[in-house]
Parts: structure tokens; sequence; C-alpha cells
């Protein structure tokens, strides 16, 4: 099979999420979001990885998927505090941080 | 040689023991005990100068340029500054008559500052204030010069402000100090001019080369020699801080102001003769410079009315004298009349301390009258001391001002206009020394003189700044409320009676034709040098010379009689004839306004801009505000973007990599 | 090789960790690390061989290797009397703040104490240049956290200043990183880098290089000093800081950038500082005139002393780019700094025992102490007219060596600088006489020094003391020397072929530096 395949479900799936980021407000949303995007950057490393024989991609793949969980672990945890508080859970009401 | 140095060390060591003394013991040294180790301190020095003296004429005449050496000073590169003494005639002369009147006035000051609440100080102060003298007139090289030099402002400027909650006295003080420091400068810089010419400080290694300066150099350095010497003696234009310096207590202006410190100018113009003979335009600056401040002074002198200030007035015509007398090469003569004008001129002040004392310290003549009943004893000592100072024969004064104009008429020239200068200031010297005499203490007696005569001593209800007429700060620092007068205290009584002795004999030291002791006594010092040797008067110069001096001081005290006590009515005239040159005397030919304008202002001006303007402006506005107001508007504009929404910031991320990444593609 | 140095060195620093754990006794304790610094510095001035040019007690280890960055320390005549005014000035601003009661001190004050001893010390020990620049840039973090935390003034104020202090300060020090960075790499293009000064010394750098390099040494130094017209900073940050870290600050560290000119930038760009000596003698000659001016229109004491510190140093700088062949100017300088380090610091303290007295700083406030206070009165007395420079002063024999020197070279300069004399006199005594005589200000309570003072303030005086009698005892120090710092600069000025070959004069020192430390463990004395 072409890795062209691979590589245009890669992006469609990129796509989606960086589409979600854009828009969604939730942050619950934008994580899932985030995740596909990650996700769709392991599809396209181990396609390469595949191309090219070699296991670097896959060892890529690892390492992302492990600072994925970790990161998942974290933005979870800050979203429950949030929910715990009753702060607003929407993007675009969090914004202590404008200049 | 060995025991010249030890009691040269000994004589500059014994006030500075008594000045640490006073100054540490100050809790413990209870009543007159301050004052009585001042003076005893001061009596063995007097009396170790004097066995200097002798041991100094035990040696060789070519032996007699003796130096101390302590340790190095500062002897680094070309520099060979040593802590050194130089004992030769001049120098053990000087320290011989300086520590004798000091020890005199100490006495003096033992009573008449008794009851002041700053006893202890003042004595502290006061030996300081010798100490200074003698390390000036003793230094070795140019390095200690400087340090006695600026020691001797710095006691000055303590001793002026001594009662320091007159703001009067303070401000006195600080004009004395910066413009004392100002003649440091000149002393320095003279000093940097003849070090670069001799590659030495020492004395008589510079002056051994004094011929090596260059031309140039030697003027130049001369002339800030000078500066430093006019700073010093108040003469024009630096003597404008003499008469403000009167604020201090009275002994202090008959020690530093007429005897001592203010002679250190014509002991540095002796001193640096070999510098001198080299320079004929820098010594010919200090004559006519001696001469414009002999007259000026004395016309002040003629009509100003504060009792102190008229004496001050006459010492710096005085030293004008003693100036126009060594920058002519008449260093004897010059030195000589220092000599009888410590004694007189002290004697002067101990004499108007009394009667200020009398007054509870009112300066002002025009409220003193009549006080020759009530204090006979002081005003035997005024009279004295006037006749000397008017130079009436045969008292001190009378010899040595006449040597002074007969050597000086020797030198010919141009020189004989100065001697003319002279000649017409005696005649006003004697006018203004008796115009004092007959007004204070002749005439109906003042009610403070009826008081007195009645056996009961003045003292003001409300004690009064005698110069702005403020209510004092009676609270510390400041005159103490007991006044004391030289008819009820002995040790002012003594020391003024040794000074009245003094202003009577000490001329006949050095006589026309009878004797010339000093003359003899300084040949060492002075040997070589060009002027000592050719300048002899001739027998017609000096008896013609005398005699018109005579004629002239009879003659001022005659018209002083004839104004002041026949006629009374003619000072009035003469002073309604005369209306814009009595406003210029009486406002001291301007002096001060001249120097307000010329230094103070345009400094007090810079320092303003300085603060107010430059200050804001540059330094915190350009140096400081650019570079701040530079990265506000950056961050400003930067900030502008950062709106906080966190999808905005995604959008961005999306665009811009998108962006990146297409232009790699369109690249490859 | 030694370690006495490093003793020395880190004695303070290491003092003020233990004041960490020792709370109550925090200041004890660092007090004790400061006074043993000052005694083996004494101990240091007295052992130092005065004959030798070269640099004694060494210590070389290679630190950084790849890079030939050396951890080097040294003494030689240049640096020796200021380190000990360094570790005496620590010492007795330690003892002041130590003895401070009534304002809330912690432990945490005197590490900072500690650490700042120790900062400055390596600064003036440092013989290789990055370490000197280590040292240099480590000193200001002390001070940032000091005046942040302990500043008598309102916070807000606190942090604006102490902000402008570290950006005008970091601006000049980062420049100097470069300019280091770049001394290193382009002397020796050819072999291993290396940043030991006494073998950079040896090469002689391309003009064009020179030229900008010693641009940003000189502006770090000058911004220390400071120096006119980037002092800026000053006035904020002498408001903001206690005063017994003012008093270290004003004292020791502006010396530091004296210092490094004679120590760094006159040895390795003799051809730049030849070709900028006019610029800095006139930045010097107008700091003299501008801070003279200032002192005598402002009515806080702290910013007369704060701006007569900026006139004494333009003497200093006018000493160091003097370039006479005598070498005076630089020794007067260095003379200069411990004479004014040592006047400052007592300066200071009588500031705050006057603002004690009279409830404010400000001169108008003053006025009348003199005779309730006859010892404050006396004390203050004696520092005001050493900072005159005083003729009798070890400060007058600094200004004379100075003024001298730049008179061999550019008179009129000399001259004109004279007037700094006559102003700091007007200054100096407007002071004395508002704060000690006049009339008794509004609410000020009289009364003379307690014993504790005293313990603080004698011994600085009595220092004072001993070097006006004894000028000779640090002159003689420095004498092989400092002159040679300024050699190479002066004969580039004068136009001469440098007479001896560098790398063979180079050579020889360190010979004789070998055989002198041989000697010296021969005999088996202990500095």
């Amino acid at each position: 099979m072409s890795i062209a395949w691979y590589l245009a479900v890669s992006a469609f799936i990129f796509a989606i999420g960086a589409g979600g980021v854009l828009v969604k407000r939730n942050p619950l949303v934008i994580l899932l979001c985030l995740e596909l995007m990650l996700n769709a950057a392991n599809l396209a490393l181990i396609a390469f990885s595949r191309m090219h024989g070699t296991h670097d991609g896959q060892v890529f793949a690892l390492i992302v998927m492990v600072v994925a969980a970790c990161e998942v672990t974290v933005g979870l945890g800050v979203i429950v505090a949030m929910y715990r508080r009753r702060l607003p859970v929407d993007v675009d009401e969090m914004r202590e941080l404008q200049g | 040689m060995t025991s010249v140095k030890t009691f040269a060390w000994l004589t500059l060591l014994f006030p500075l023991a008594g000045c640490i003394v006073n100054a540490l013991g100050y809790r413990v040294l209870r009543g007159k005990a301050p004052g009585y180790v001042g003076t005893a301190v001061l009596f063995a020095s007097f009396v170790s100068a004097v066995l200097m003296l002798f041991a100094l004429q035990d040696l060789a005449a070519e032996e007699r340029h003796v130096r101390a050496v302590a340790w190095d000073y500062m002897a680094v590169g070309g520099f060979d500054g040593q802590l050194a003494l130089l004992i030769d005639p001049l120098s053990a002369f000087m320290t011989v008559t300086i520590t004798g009147v000091s020890s005199l006035i100490h006495l003096y000051s033992v009573a008449y500052m008794g009851g002041d609440r700053g006893y202890a100080r003042f004595f502290s102060y006061l030996n300081f204030f010798v100490f200074s003298m003698l390390l000036l007139i003793l230094a070795g090289n140019f390095i200690f010069l400087i340090v006695g030099w600026a020691f001797v402002g710095a006691a000055s400027y303590l001793l002026i402000s001594f009662w320091f909650r007159r703001t009067t006295a303070t401000a006195a003080g600080i004009k004395a100090f910066v413009i004392n420091v100002l003649g440091d400068v000149g002393l320095v810089l003279g000093t940097f001019f003849i070090f670069r010419g001799t590659g030495t400080l020492d004395y008589l290694g510079a002056f051994e080369k004094a011929g090596e300066i260059s031309g140039g150099d030697v003027t130049a350095g001369c002339i800030l020699l000078l500066v430093g010497a006019f700073a010093k003696s108040a003469q024009i234009p630096l003597h404008t801080w003499l008469a403000d310096a009167m604020e201090g207590p009275t002994p202090v202006s008959a020690l530093i102001h007429a005897a001592t410190m203010v002679t250190a100018g014509v002991y540095l113009i002796a001193r640096m003769w070999p510098l001198f003979e080299e320079s004929e335009s820098a010594a010919a600056v200090g004559a006519i410079i001696g001469c414009l401040t002999l007259f000026v002074s004395a016309t002040i002198g003629l009509v100003v009315t504060d009792l102190k200030r008229i004496i001050a007035y006459s010492t710096m015509s005085q030293i004008g004298y003693m100036v126009m007398a060594v920058s002519s090469g008449a260093y004897v003569a010059g030195i000589f009349h220092f000599y009888t004008h410590a004694f007189f001129k002290a004697l002067l002040f101990m004499a108007a301390g009394s009667v200020i004392a009398a007054m509870a310290g009112v300066q002002d003549i025009d409220r003193m009258r009549g006080f020759r009943g009530a204090m006979p004893f002081t005003f035997g000592c005024f009279v004295i001391g006037g006749l000397s100072l008017a130079g009436v024969p045969p008292f001190a004064g009378f010899v040595s001002k006449d040597e002074v104009l007969a050597y000086v008429a020797d030198r010919g020239d141009w020189h004989v206009a100065l001697v003319v200068v002279g000649y017409i200031t005696a005649f006003i010297t004697a006018l203004y020394t008796f115009r004092l005499i007959f007004r204070v203490f002749f005439g109906e007696p003042s009610p403070e003189a009826r008081e007195l005569e009645e056996g009961h001593l003045h003292h003001a209800d409300v004690p009064r700044n005698p110069m702005t007429g403020e209510e004092e700060d009676t609270d510390v620092g400041f005159p103490g409320p007991e006044h004391h007068i030289a008819e009820r205290e002995g040790p002012m009584k003594g020391a003024m009676g040794v000074l009245a002795f003094f202003a009577v004999f000490a001329g006949f030291l050095q006589i026309p034709n009878v004797t010339d002791a000093l003359d003899t006594f300084m040949e060492p010092t002075f040997e070589g040098s060009r002027f000592h040797e050719e300048l002899h008067p001739s027998d017609a110069l000096t008896f013609g010379g005398l005699a018109i001096g005579a004629a002239f001081s009879l003659a001022g005290i005659a018209v002083a009689y004839l104004i002041w006590m026949r006629r009374p009515e003619i000072a009035a005239q003469v002073r309604e004839r005369f209306r814009p040159l009595h406003t210029l005397f009486v406002n001291k030919w301007y002096a001060d306004e001249a120097l307000d304008r010329l230094f103070v202002r345009p400094a007090a001006w810079f320092g303003r801009f300085a603060q107010q303007t430059f200050e804001r402006v540059v330094v915190n506005g350009l140096f400081v505000g650019g570079p701040v107001g530079l990265v506000r508007a950056g961050s400003a504009a930067v900030r502008s973007r950062q709106s906080g929404f966190l999808r905005a910031y995604a959008a961005l991320m999306v665009v811009g990599l998108t962006g990146v990444v297409l232009w790699l593609l369109i690249r490859a | 090789m030694t370690i006495h140095l490093s003793i020395v060195l880190w004695l303070p620093a290491v003092a003020g960790v233990l004041a960490l754990a020792a709370r109550r006794f925090a200041g004890w304790v660092t007090l004790a690390g400061s006074l043993l610094a000052f005694a083996y510095s004494v101990v240091l001035l007295i052992d130092f061989n005065a004959s030798s040019g070269s640099l004694q007690y060494v210590t070389d280890e290679a630190w950084i290797e790849q890079l030939g960055i050396h951890y080097k320390l040294g003494v030689d005549g240049l640096n020796l009397a200021l380190i000990v005014l360094t570790t005496f000035g620590f010492t007795a601003c330690t003892l002041w703040a130590a003895l401070e009661r009534d304002v809330a001190r912690t432990p945490q004050f005197f590490f900072w104490m500690g650490l700042a001893h120790s900062a400055v010390l390596g600064a003036l020990f440092a013989q290789d240049l990055i370490l000197f620049v280590l040292f240099f840039d480590l000193m200001l973090v002390p001070f940032f956290f000091l005046t942040l935390i302990w500043g008598p003034t309102p916070r807000p104020d606190r942090v604006r200043a102490i902000l402008k202090l570290f950006i005008y300060t970091l601006v000049g020090s980062l420049l100097m990183l470069a300019g280091a960075i770049a001394t290193g790499v382009l002397s020796l293009p050819n072999e291993a880098t290396t940043f030991v000064l006494s073998d950079l010394e040896r090469i002689a750098m391309d003009e064009g290089s020179q030229r900008w390099i010693f641009l940003c040494f000189a502006a770090a130094f000058l911004v220390k000093m400071p120096a006119f017209p980037v002092h800026g900073w000053m006035p904020d940050g002498y408001r903001n800081m206690p005063l017994p870290v003012l008093a270290v600050f004003s004292a020791v560290l502006s010396k530091v950038a004296a210092y490094g000119f004679l120590r760094v930038v006159m040895p390795l760009f003799p051809d730049a500082a030849a070709e900028f000596q006019m610029l800095a003698l006139l930045i010097a000659l107008a700091s003299i005139l501008y801070g003279s001016a200032m002192a005598f229109t402002t009515t806080e004491t702290r910013l007369i002393l704060g701006y007569s510190s900026v006139a004494q140093l333009g003497f200093i700088t006018l000493g160091v780019f003097a370039l006479d062949d005598a070498g005076d100017g630089a020794q007067g300088a260095i003379l200069q700094s411990v004479n004014h380090g040592l006047v400052v610091l007592p300066a200071f303290f009588i500031v705050g025992l006057l603002a004690a007295r009279a409830g404010s700083e400000d001169l108008r406030d003053m006025g009348g102490v003199a005779f309730r206070a006859p010892v404050l009165a006396g004390l203050f007395l004696i520092v005001a007219l050493a900072t005159l420079a005083m003729p009798g002063s070890a400060n007058f024999v600094g200004e004379f060596m100075i003024l001298f020197g730049v008179f061999d070279v550019k008179i009129v300069i000399a001259i004109v600088a004279f007037t700094g004399v006559v102003l700091a006199s007007v200054y100096m005594l407007r002071m004395f006489i508002r704060s000690m005589h006049d009339r008794v200000g509004p609410s000020v309570d009289s009364r003379d020094i307690r014993v504790r003072d005293g313990l603080v303030l004698v011994p600085l005086v009595a220092a004072i003391l001993f070097l006006a009698l004894y000028p000779q005892l640090p002159l003689e120090k420095g004498e092989q020397t400092i002159p040679s710092r300024v050699q190479s600069a002066r004969q580039v000025l004068a136009g001469e072929e440098i007479a001896v070959d560098p790398r063979e004069a180079a050579a020889e020192a360190a010979e004789a530096e070998e055989e002198a430390e041989r000697a010296r463990e021969g005999e088996g004395r202990e500095p």
C-alpha cells in the first residue's frame, strides 16, 4: 500500500483535531482534539518509519504517547479542579493572561 | 645637633599633647584645669623653643640648617616626602616668638574665657592651633608646609565658629575656611611647578636647584605660592575673611588673626627667598599687592566703627608692610616687623577684649565713651599698644616699621613709590589708632563705664548678637554669661603686662647703628641672597626715614586729637564733603560684593542648574527616560496582540505553521 | 601554590550560610566570619613582600579546561590595600547591622552580607578574566535582595529604585561579558583560548578590536562607579538602601570599578586606553564638577555623600588615566580608593546617628547637635576634614599624587580639577555646620553616641588617623606593581616602542614568581 494513504489519513485526523481546537470552547473537548492531533502525528511517524525501514520513528511515537499521557493527566486534573471550584469552563472566559 | 632635633620635636609635640589631653579629658578636667593644662604645655613648648634656639646657636654658622626626619611619609615614585623638620635661624626665631606670644595669650584666655561652657574645647582648639602653626614654621619640606598651612586654616575655622550657635559665626567660619582652601590650592599648584623643575620636595634640595627651574615655571610657581600667602595673610583680593573672622572670641583674634597665623604668608615668602630671587616679576607682584593692601585696609580702618574690626584692618595693613618688605628683599626687616607686631597687636586685642567684656559683648565704638577712669590698666595697655602701632618713638613699632621702609627705599627705582604710600599710611595708621583711643577712653563716660566706676560690671539683660542684633540662643555654644576684665583678673593683667613691656622694648633688638642682633642671627638662613647682601640703607636714608616716620605719626596723633577731642564737628563735615569716598571705605571697597559676583553666585547658579534642570532633563529624562520610553512603546505595540483568547492564539499558531510549511514546500 | 586566598575568599560566604542556621546569633556568626577574613587579610598585608612586583599567594586551578578558564587567585600591590579595605569595611558594617536591635533583622540579611563580602573579595582576587566578570556580576545579587527586602522606604519606591540600579549595572555587565569573551577569543587566534590575565597581557591585540572592547569595559566600570553622566541610578539607589548596606556599597563596590581599569583595561588594551585618554579625563572632570555642584545644593544627607562620591571617583578616574611617567596618578588613584572607602563608611554611619537625633535625614531638619554630643561632633569633624582632603590626611596625599600625575601630562585639566578641591570644602563643611552647628533644628533631640555606636565608629576613625600619619604603608606596598599596570598605555601615548619584549618580561616575571613561591615554602612561613 502506498504511503500516501497513511499520510492522507494522518492529515485528515490532524485537520479534524486542529479544527476542533479552533472552534470548541470547552477545555475538555479541546484536550480531546489535541490528542487527535498528537495521534495523527504518531500515525505519520510510524508510516515513515515503515517506509525507511528504521525504528527511529517508532521510538518517537512511543515517546509522544508517554508525553501525551502525562499531559492528559495534568490537563484533566486542572479541568476537574476547575469544575470543583465552579469556575466557568470556557476558554474564552479565561483570559487573565492578556497583556 | 641631636639636642636641636630633640628640642624641636618637643616644641612641636607639647601643644599637640595639650590638645589631645583637653579633648579627651573634657569630662574629667574640672573648673579652670583645661586652661592651666593648655597654658602649661605652651610654656613648656616656649622653654624648649628657647633651648632649641640656644642649641642652634652653639653650632657652627654653616651647620645651622638642621634636618630632623621622623619617617617616610610619601616617598614613592618620584616623590621624596618625609615627615621632616628644618631648624634654621629663621624657623627657630619664628618658633620662639610664636610660642612666647601664644603662651601669654593662653594665660590671658584662662581668665577671659572663664565661665564659658566650651572651656575645654576652647583650649583644645587653641593648643591645636599652636601645634599647626609650629608645624608650618618648622616643616622641612613642601608637603608639611602645606599640611601645617591647612591645619592652621582648620584651627582658625574652628575658633572663628567657636560660638557655633551664632549663624554669623558659622558663616564667617566657612568663609575663612574656603578662602584658606583656595590659598592651599595655590600653594599645592605652586609646589607642583617647583617640584617639576627640581624633582624634590625638600626645601634645601629645591633651593639648591632653584636656578635650574625654567623661567616660566618659577614665575608661575612663585605667583601661585603668593596666592597661598595672600589667602592666609589676608592680602587683597583674598582679604575679606579676616574682618568677619572677628566673630571668634577675642583671644582668638589676638592669637590667630594678629600675632601668628596671618603672618604665615610673610614667613612663606621669606622662606622661599631663593625662588623669589629667581623671579623678579613674582616678587614685584608681592611687593605691589602688599603696598596696595596696607593702604586700602588703613582707609577702611579709618571709617568702620566695630572695635575689633578696626584692629583687624590695622593688622591687614601692618602685614601689608611685612609682605612688601619680604617681597622686596628686605627679609630681616620684614621678620623684625612681624616680631614687634606680634607683641603690640596681641596687646591691643587683649585690651579691646577687656573693653568689650566691660560693654557686655558690645563692640560698636559709637556706644563706648570714657573708659579711662573705669579701666586704668586697660587704658594704659591700649595706649602703649596704640603708640607702638602708630610708630611713635621709641616704641617697638617705630623701629621696625621704619626699618622696613628704609630697606625698601634702598631698592630704589619704583620701590620708592611704595615707600611713599607706606609713609602716608603711617599717618593714617596713627589717625585711626588714636580715633579709637579718643573715642573709647576719653569723653563723658557711657552708662557701662559709669556702672564700672561704681564697682559693678555691666551685664546685658538679653544677650544679642553684636552683628545682627538678633537674640542669642543662650542654651549652649554661646559666649558664657560671665565677663572678665583685665582690672579684676590676675592672669589677664600678667599677660598684658608682659606684652606691654615688649611692645615698648622689643625694638631694641635691632637699632640702626647700635645693634644688629637679628641681622647677624639670621645670616645663615639668608646666606647667598642677593638682596640680603646688597641692601644696606645709608645713614642718611635710615635716620631721615626715622625722622619722617616719627613726624608723620605724631602728626597723625595731633590731627586725631584735633578732630575727635577738640572739634568733634570736623569729623561730620569731612564725611559730608567726601561722601562717595566715605561710602567706598565703609563698604570696604566693595571687595565682598566683587567676590560674591565673581565666584559665589556663578557657583551657586551652576549648582542650581545642575540640581533643578540638568539632573531632571538630561540624566533622568534622556538617559533613564529615553530607554524606558522606548521599551514602553515597544511593549505596548506587542501587548495589543495579547488578547487572552486561547483560540485566537491557537489560530495564529495554525496560520503561522501553515505559512512556514507552505514556504518550505514552495522553496523545495 | 597556596590555599590561603581561597580561605579568605570563601570564609565570609560560609559564615553567611552558617548564619542561616544560627537564627538569633546570625549577626554574630557572620561577624565572626568577616572578622576572621579581616584578620587574615591584615596578616597578608604584613607578610606581603613589597619589593617584588609579581603576584603572591597564587592559587591556580584549571576550572573549565575546554574554554581555558582558570580558577586563579592572587595578590599583588594593586589589590592588596583594597582587599584590606573590603574586609575592614564589611566587618564594620556587619557589626553595625548586628548591633541594631530595633530593626527586624533576620538570618537572611546576614547571609546576603556574607555572600556580598565574598563576591567583592572574589572580584579583587580574580586573576582570570571570566572569573573576574563572574564575581563582578555576583556582587550585585546580594545588594538586590538587601535593598528590596530591608530598604527604609515604602516598597514600591524600593522596587522601582532597585530595578533601575539593576538594569543600569546589568547593561554594563553584559557589555563587559561580551568584551571579556571577545578578548579571550580574539587574542590568541591560533592557540587554545585562555582567559588568564597574565597570559592575555602578553599579547598585543589589534587596535580595532581593542577599541570596542575597551568601550565595553569602560561602560561597565563607569556605571558602577558611578561617573557622570551615567549616575542616574545613584540617587534612587542611595535613597532606598538600608544604611549599613549603603555604606559598604558606596565604600567598596565603586572601588572595584576603578580597580578594574587598572587590573584589566590598562594592560590589556593599551592602545585604546591611550586613544581614549582624553575622553576619560573629560568624563572624570565632568564628574568632579557636576558631583560637587550637586553635593552643595542638595539637602538630603545621603545624597550629599552620594554626589561627593561621584566627585571623588572622578578624581580616582583622573588618576587612572593620567598615564604620567612615574605612574603617580595610578598610585594616587589606588590610595585614594582606600581613603575614600574609609571616610565614606563612618560618614554614612554618622548620617544614621544624625537621622536618629533629628528624626529625618534632611539637612533642613538638623542643627546644633554639637554641644550635647561632643564626641559625635569630634568624630564627624575628623571624617569631614578627611573627606574634603585636608592636607595631613591620607586623602590629601592621594589627591596630591593624582593631581600631580595629571599636572605632569595635561596641565589645564589638573588646574580645572582643583576647583573640585575647593568645592569639596564647601559641601562637606556645609553638611557639618548645618547638622552640628547653627541653631537647634525643630525636633532635634541631641544626645551623644552610645558605647556600641562608638564600637563601630571609633575603629573607623582610628583607621583614618593611622593612614593620615603613615600613608607610606599602602604606598610602598603598591610601589612595584601599580606603575607597571599603566606602563604600556603610557608608552603607546608617548609613541615609544615598548621597550622590553612583553613575552620575555612576562616569562621572567613568572619565573621570579615561582622562585618567590619556592622561597616562601622553603622558609615554611605561614601568611
